[in-house]
C-alpha cells in the first residue's frame, strides 16, 4: 500500500476517539470537545462512519421477546426525555449561585407523560393564552400555561411542576409587557391550578405580545424591588389563540 | 419487520426526539436485531447483550434530541450508541478480560452469515479490503480495539511494547485507510 500522509494532530485525536483507544480521562475530554467544537464533532462523526460499517459483520439476531416490554417500563420508570431535557434547559438557564436553585426544582419537574391540564374559563375569543417554556431550551416543553380572562379581569395559571418536593423556594410570576419592565403578578405553587384576579393598574400590561414568566425565588418572593433576583425557570408570549 | 429506508429511520428520530414513544417503538422494531448482533459480537454473552440492548434504548429515548441527520446516518448514530454501550460493559468486567495476549485474539470472519457477506459487496467490504491492505499486526490491533475498546495503554501492555510504538502502529495504519477508502 502506497504511503498515505499522517492525520493532523486535531484528526488523529478524532479517529482515535472514534476507535476507542483513549483513556476514561481522554474521553471525555474529547466529548467535551465534541460539545464545544463543531469542526472536531464532525471529523469524530466522520471517522465513525468510516468504522462503524465494521458492525455490519455482526449477523442480526432477533431481540428476545419481552424486551420491548422491559424498556418501556424503563420509560416509565425515570419519565426521562423530556424532564430530562428540561433539566438541561433549565440549568443552562441559570448561572453561578441560582444553579442549585433552579436544579433542584427541576428535578421535581414531571412532564413526560404529563398532559397539560386544560383551562377552560368563559368567554372564548377574547382569552389570551401564553405556554411558558425554559428560556434557553430548544425543544418547547411548557412548565406553566398561563390565559387571562378579560372578562373576570383574571389570569389562570397551572403550573405542571411536581408538587411537593422544593419546599425551599416559590415560583413567582411576572408579565413583562412592551415596556420590559417585569411586574410581579403573585405566585404559583407547583401542581396547582389557580385563578389570580388582576388588579386595575396591571390591565394593560395584559396584551396580546406581553411575555408571562416565572422565576424561581426565595420564600416570600423577590427581594429585589419589581424585578426577579432567581433564574427565570419559563416564559412564554400572550396571545388569542 | 418492515426495512427501513435512511429517509424513514431520519423521520423517526424526529419523533423520538419529541418525546413519541411509538416512533420508538418503530425505530426498536427497525434496529434492535441489528443492534443486539452488534452487542453480541462484542459481548458474547447473551444475558449482558440484553441488559446492554435495553439501556441502548433508553440511551436513544433520552439523547435523541441530540442526533443531527447532517452529521451522521441514523444508523451509524445508533450503532454507536450500542458499541459504545458494550463497550462500557466489557470494561467493568475488569482488567482480567484484558488479560489475554493479543496473538490469541479471534478474528472470526470466518464465522460470518450469509447477511454479512452480502454487506460485504457493500461499505464493510471496503472497509475489509482497506483494513486488508494494513500489515496483519496493524489490522489486528485497529480491530481488536473497535470490537473491545482496547486502550492503547491496555495494547501496549497485552503486546509488550512501548505505548508509543503501539500508538504510531495505530495513527499510521487509520491514515492509510483513510487514504485507501478515499481511494
Amino acid at each position: 500500500m502506497s504511503e498515505a500522509p499522517d492525520l493532523s494532530e486535531t484528526e488523529a485525536l478524532a479517529a482515535e476517539h472514534a476507535l476507542g483507544v483513549l483513556t476514561a480521562g481522554e474521553r471525555r475530554l474529547a466529548e467535551a470537545r465534541m460539545a464545544s467544537d463543531p469542526g472536531f464533532a464532525d471529523l469524530v462523526e466522520a471517522w465513525r462512519a468510516r468504522l462503524t460499517p465494521l458492525l455490519d459483520a455482526a449477523p442480526s439476531i432477533a431481540a428476545p421477546e419481552g424486551l420491548w416490554a422491559r424498556i418501556e417500563r424503563m420509560l416509565s420508570a425515570n419519565d426521562n426525555a423530556v424532564a430530562q431535557r428540561a433539566l438541561r434547559f433549565w440549568r443552562g438557564a441559570t448561572a453561578g449561585a441560582s444553579l442549585l436553585a433552579a436544579a433542584s426544582i427541576a428535578t421535581a419537574v414531571f412532564l413526560a407523560s404529563q398532559p397539560p391540564v386544560v383551562v377552560q374559563p368563559p368567554a372564548p375569543g377574547q382569552l389570551l393564552n401564553a405556554s411558558l417554556v425554559s428560556p434557553s431550551g430548544t425543544t418547547p416543553v411548557p412548565l406553566f400555561v398561563a390565559a387571562y380572562d378579560p372578562v373576570r379581569k383574571a389570569l389562570i395559571v397551572t403550573s405542571l411542576v411536581q408538587p411537593g418536593t422544593d419546599p425551599v423556594h416559590v415560583h413567582e410570576l411576572w408579565v413583562i409587557p412592551a415596556d420590559g419592565k417585569p411586574r410581579p403578578l403573585g405566585f404559583i405553587e407547583p401542581g396547582k391550578t389557580k385563578a389570580m384576579p388582576m388588579p386595575a393598574n396591571l390591565l394593560p400590561s395584559l396584551a396580546a405580545g406581553s411575555q408571562i414568566a416565572v422565576s424561581v425565588e426565595p420564600p416570600g418572593g423577590s427581594p429585589k424591588v419589581d424585578t426577579p433576583s432567581g433564574p427565570i425557570a419559563a416564559v412564554g408570549k400572550l396571545a388569542q389563540i | 419487520m418492515a426495512v427501513a429506508t435512511p429517509e424513514d429511520l431520519a423521520a423517526l428520530m424526529t419523533r423520538v426526539a419529541a418525546g413519541e414513544r411509538a416512533a420508538l417503538r418503530h425505530l426498536y422494531e427497525a434496529t434492535s436485531s441489528k443492534l443486539f448482533g452488534v452487542c453480541l459480537r462484542i459481548l458474547s454473552d447473551r444475558e449482558e447483550s440484553e441488559d446492554v440492548l435495553q439501556e441502548v434504548y433508553v440511551t436513544i429515548w433520552r439523547r435523541a434530541d441530540r442526533f443531527d441527520a447532517s452529521r451522521a446516518s441514523v444508523m451509524t448514530w445508533v450503532s454507536t450508541i450500542a458499541r459504545n454501550r458494550a463497550i462500557d460493559r466489557l470494561r467493568a468486567r475488569g482488567p482480567l478480560a484484558y488479560a489475554d495476549q493479543i496473538e490469541d485474539l479471534q478474528i472470526p470472519d470466518s464465522a460470518l452469515g450469509a447477511e454479512a457477506l452480502l454487506a460485504a459487496a457493500g461499505e464493510e467490504g471496503r472497509l475489509r479490503n482497506c483494513l486488508s491492505e494494513l500489515d496483519d499486526r496493524t489490522e489486528k490491533v485497529i480491530r481488536t480495539a473497535f470490537f473491545e475498546g482496547v486502550t492503547y495503554e491496555a495494547l501496549a501492555r497485552r503486546m509488550d511494547t512501548p505505548l508509543g510504538t503501539v500508538k504510531s502502529w495505530v495513527r499510521r495504519g487509520l491514515a492509510r485507510l483513510k487514504g485507501c477508502l478515499e481511494r
